[in-house]
């Protein structure tokens, strides 16, 4: 699972274009979505951003979202999302 | 009507110049040259890296007007507008994304570049930064003649849109040949450099 982790925040930084940031710096259980609120700790992506990591989860896992409301726990944190990744995935 | 130039950007392939004045930028091998400006000049907006390259042009160009005028992205500008000019729009970001859904065995259209698939999004980005709250229009033309260019900012200084200031110029990028001249307009002539006229098309 950690290599997992490790992997998916590299694959984060590149798709996302997280600028000066790296794989270290990405807690794994922080939020990768603050709702706007600077106050709550994260990574601060937004709604193109989640919508790039579903691209994400397709191209590279071989995982195809069918329920969006499943988005929410999944992309609660990297965490979360290797976890499902895991679980989930078909290559 | 008296239009007045109160700054001007210009920025190459090779160079940025501030009212005719060149900056010094520290190029590192490995970054763009639009990254380069950026990390050179002190600028901080991380979504910088997230937009096309007719977008950070348009910003760094922007942010340099707006410092010129010792103006703060944060403050709202009621009486601004934004316009700009370009012959090839987004095309470098449209064929970027094209590439996304060329084949069918790797069909991953890119929400990211997706939606800088329009050319009107650098004025949009220019818009939102500065929270300029007037007109905000992209002109798609062959070349930024200067007739054309001096009708067009007039547009924006009709009575009726009660704007006063305006961000106007050309934008262009394409395959990696950029080119910005990009200036800040104004009704009142008060600190101005010189007149809008066509005659500022050649500093």
């Amino acid at each position: 699972m950690n290599e997992l982790i490790s992997t998916l925040k590299q694959e984060i930084i590149e798709v996302l274009n997280l600028e000066g940031m790296t794989p270290d710096g990405i807690d794994d259980n922080a939020p990768l979505f603050n709702g706007g609120d600077p106050s709550v700790a994260g990574l601060g992506l937004d709604s193109i951003d989640a919508l790039e990591l579903i691209v994400l989860m397709e191209r590279n896992y071989g995982i195809k979202l069918k329920n969006a409301s499943e988005g929410k726990e999944i992309f609660k944190s990297v965490a979360t999302m290797a976890d499902y990744i895991s679980k989930n995935r078909t290559k | 009507m008296k239009i007045y130039v109160k700054a001007f950007v210009s920025i190459s392939d090779k160079e940025v110049r501030v009212n005719g004045k060149s900056l010094p930028i520290r190029e590192e091998a490995e970054k763009p040259w639009l990254a380069n400006i950026y990390y050179s000049l002190g600028f901080q907006y991380p979504k910088f890296f997230k937009m096309d390259n007719l977008c950070k042009a348009g910003f760094i160009a922007s942010e340099l007007l707006m410092g010129q005028l010792g103006l703060t992205p944060e403050e709202p500008k009621r009486n601004w507008s934004v316009a700009l000019m370009s012959h090839s729009g987004s095309l470098d970001d449209d064929k970027t994304y094209q590439q996304t859904i060329q084949s069918a065995d790797n069909y991953f259209p890119s929400p990211a570049v997706f939606v800088y698939t329009l050319s009107n999004i650098v004025t949009g980005e220019i818009a939102i930064r500065h929270k300029i709250m007037g007109e905000s229009t992209c002109y798609v033309t062959k070349s930024f003649e200067p007739k054309t260019a001096i009708a067009l900012s007039e547009c924006a200084f009709l009575p009726e849109k009660e704007v006063d200031n305006q961000i106007f110029g050309w934008c262009e990028y394409l395959d990696g040949q950029l080119s910005v001249k990009m200036f800040a307009l104004s009704l009142d002539g008060e600190g101005a450099l010189r007149e809008w006229e066509t005659s500022v098309f050649t500093i």
